[in-house]
């Protein structure tokens, strides 16, 4: 019988550190034992526990792509126990990973479709995984226009900067890079996330959102995607609650009858509005 | 299924020579409190008693377990060893309310997607000899209210029933005829014995005293997250957390890391939902703040998301959290208020 709760045994490859405030840095791992990367097999919005031994394990989004074969990223901020002591860490260090775990970002209900992600701050993790997934050569012919508005408060605090300036130079993807404030050298957008989503005006003909970000973002971005047509049905987003165990057993990330790990944490809006506001 | 008959005064025996050759728990009266002990020779199990005071679900699901060791290495930590081969064994004298518990906790820990190999192992690996509730023992007994019944051999693998001058066994799944024939020789039971027993069982399951309405108030649960009721149960509530200790269904657990020196373990611990910590996020922010909302987690969770989920109650109707929260906060009170909003 497979044990659920063993972790995977994997090493840091690469740190990359994403913010001039340091407190949030992107993990490359890969894997031990290469029977472990055949069977780790993961879609865009999963997550996993990262693990380490003598300070417990911690549930963090899947931020690479499945179209990136050896490795696994994840983008973390420092901020408890665990993570606090990942980011202390060195490249070469051994841990361990549990999962692929949760559900996914609905992936063939966005084929054939228009997508607009929408991200904010830090929270942009699973959304640059999906992204690179559809733009991969593979499978970018399966989906319609893909727009992208992403912000964060300063220059300085937006993640995966190389990767931006990459898609940017796209035709296939329009990228709407915001901040709330600029400094010296940025010559790119200013603009609260929602305000740049009505300027963008997305049509939401054939067409999904799928809205990651802080609370006061999301709070804002949903009234514009209204306006704009698009249906409870077709904006996406993930929660996030304090797991241990990410199988459905511990009993604490339920919202209602659902539990966050197992049957989330993506959720369209008309799913959320028939669980419970506890979350 | 076989069925058969065991002399009063001959059972005590049976268990003991059992107990010479396997690992066999058994009710046994320690001070105030009748707990289930590993019988060992010169102990004599309780055959007359009400119930254990603790639910037996530690026995597959263990208060504090070790899951898995590790070791420092050049590298970090790594995995040196995985914990929790169990020991076949036997479980006499489990009432049929918490036998029943076993059935429901297979259904969060041996769900088709994700199997809890720790759980399972002792699971399989243990022998259930439940004893009918011939007279229910307590007035905060409700098990008829919750799906059970103080005859249900739900859960059991042996089920006895005392007759006055004899106990009815029935041997209720395999693994229990596998151990009849670690019984000895004992006779079949004959139709009149069977008609004794229907008619005992019919009087036990009139004589539970807790009658309320456990099914019946889930329409109203489906309706009224928000309602001012739940701001009338909470407020006593010290959050002491012994009604998730003591109930034979509560399974939510916590999983921490112990470093003695160089190495380690990862255990795993019974958490409550009662303790305002069980759902604290890192930021700060807390889905259920207050004890308002973990009270209706905890009735909400028994009698509408695990009906939701399994069709079945959380719930026993074993009464230990009515006999010992220290507030008397009394479940069955929750739900006949709530059948009549």
């Amino acid at each position: 019988m497979q044990n659920p709760y063993i972790p995977i045994p994997v090493d840091v490859d690469k740190v990359i550190t994403e913010v001039t405030t340091k407190d949030i840095k992107t993990f490359r791992l890969t894997f031990v034992n290469k029977e472990d990367e055949e069977r780790f097999s993961y879609m865009p919005g999963q997550f996993a526990e990262l693990s380490i031994f003598g300070k417990g394990e911690s549930p963090i989004g899947i931020a690479s792509s499945p179209t990136q074969p050896g490795y696994l990223e994840f983008t973390v901020q420092r901020a408890g126990v665990v993570t606090s002591e990942l980011h202390s860490i060195e490249e070469g260090f051994r841990m361990g990973v549990r999962g692929p775990l949760g559900n996914t970002w609905p992936i063939d209900y966005l084929k054939g479709k228009n997508v607009v992600i929408v991200g904010g701050g830090f929270a942009f993790t699973t959304l640059r995984s999906l992204i690179n997934y559809m733009i991969h050569e593979g499978n970018r012919a399966d989906f319609g226009k893909i727009t992208v508005v992403y912000g964060a408060r300063e220059p300085g605090l937006l993640i995966y900067k190389d990767e931006l300036a990459a898609w940017e130079k796209r035709d296939d993807i329009d990228m709407n890079v915001t901040v709330d404030k600029g400094d010296a050298t940025w010559t790119g957008r200013e603009g609260f996330v929602p305000a740049v989503c009505e300027q963008v005006a997305p049509g939401s003909e054939n067409a999904v959102a799928v809205i990651c970000g802080p609370p006061i973002m999301i709070r804002f971005t949903l009234p514009v995607f209204f306006n704009l047509g698009f249906s409870k049905d077709n904006i996406y987003t993930s929660l996030e609650m304090r797991m241990k165990c990410g199988i459905g057993k511990c009993g604490r990330c339920n919202v209602g009858s659902k539990y966050v790990c197992k049957d989330g944490p993506v959720f369209s809006l008309a799913e959320l509005d028939k669980l419970t506001k506890e979350y | 299924m076989e069925k058969r008959v065991i002399k009063k005064d001959a059972l005590a025996g049976i268990i003991k020579k059992m107990a010479e050759n396997m690992v066999v728990y058994a009710p046994v009266r320690d001070e105030d409190n009748v707990l289930f002990t590993v019988l060992e020779e010169e102990m004599e199990p309780l055959l007359e008693f009400d119930n254990t005071k603790n639910a037996p679900k530690n026995f597959f699901f263990p208060q504090t377990e070790v899951m898995m060791r590790y070791m420092k290495t050049e590298r970090g930590r790594e995995l040196s060893t995985v914990e929790g081969e169990a020991t076949p064994a036997v479980l006499f004298g489990v009432r049929p309310c918490d036998a029943r518990s076993f059935v429901l906790l297979d259904n969060v820990f041996n769900d088709p997607k994700y199997k809890d190999p720790y759980y399972i192992d002792r699971r399989e690996k243990t022998t259930i000899v439940s004893l009918a509730c011939v007279q229910p023992p307590y007035t905060t007994c409700f098990c008829t209210s919750v799906d059970g019944h103080p005859f249900s051999a739900e859960g059991a693998d042996v089920l006895l029933v005392d007759l006055g001058d004899t106990y009815l066994a029935e041997f209720v799944t395999p693994k229990g005829e596998e151990l009849l024939k670690k019984m000895g020789d004992l006779p079949a039971a004959d139709e009149a014995l069977e008609a004794k027993k229907e008619k005992l069982s019919d009087a036990a399951g009139k004589a539970v005293n807790g009658v309320v309405p456990g099914r019946a108030i889930k329409s109203w649960m489906d309706e009224n997250f928000e309602h001012p009721f739940w701001d009338t149960i909470h407020q006593s509530c010290l959050a002491c957390g012994t009604c998730t200790y003591l109930c034979p269904t509560c399974h939510c657990f916590d999983i921490t890391d112990e470093i003695k020196k160089e190495d380690g373990r990862r255990i795993r611990s019974w958490d409550s939902c009662m303790s305002w910590l069980f759902t604290m996020e890192t930021s700060g922010h807390n889905p259920r703040p207050s004890q308002k909302q973990r009270w209706r987690q905890r009735a909400m969770h028994k009698f509408k998301y695990f009906v939701d989920n399994y069709d079945a109650i959380a719930c026993v109707g074993c009464g230990r959290c009515v006999m010992y929260c220290p507030v008397n906060i009394d479940i069955r009170k929750i739900v006949t208020d709530i059948s009549n909003l």
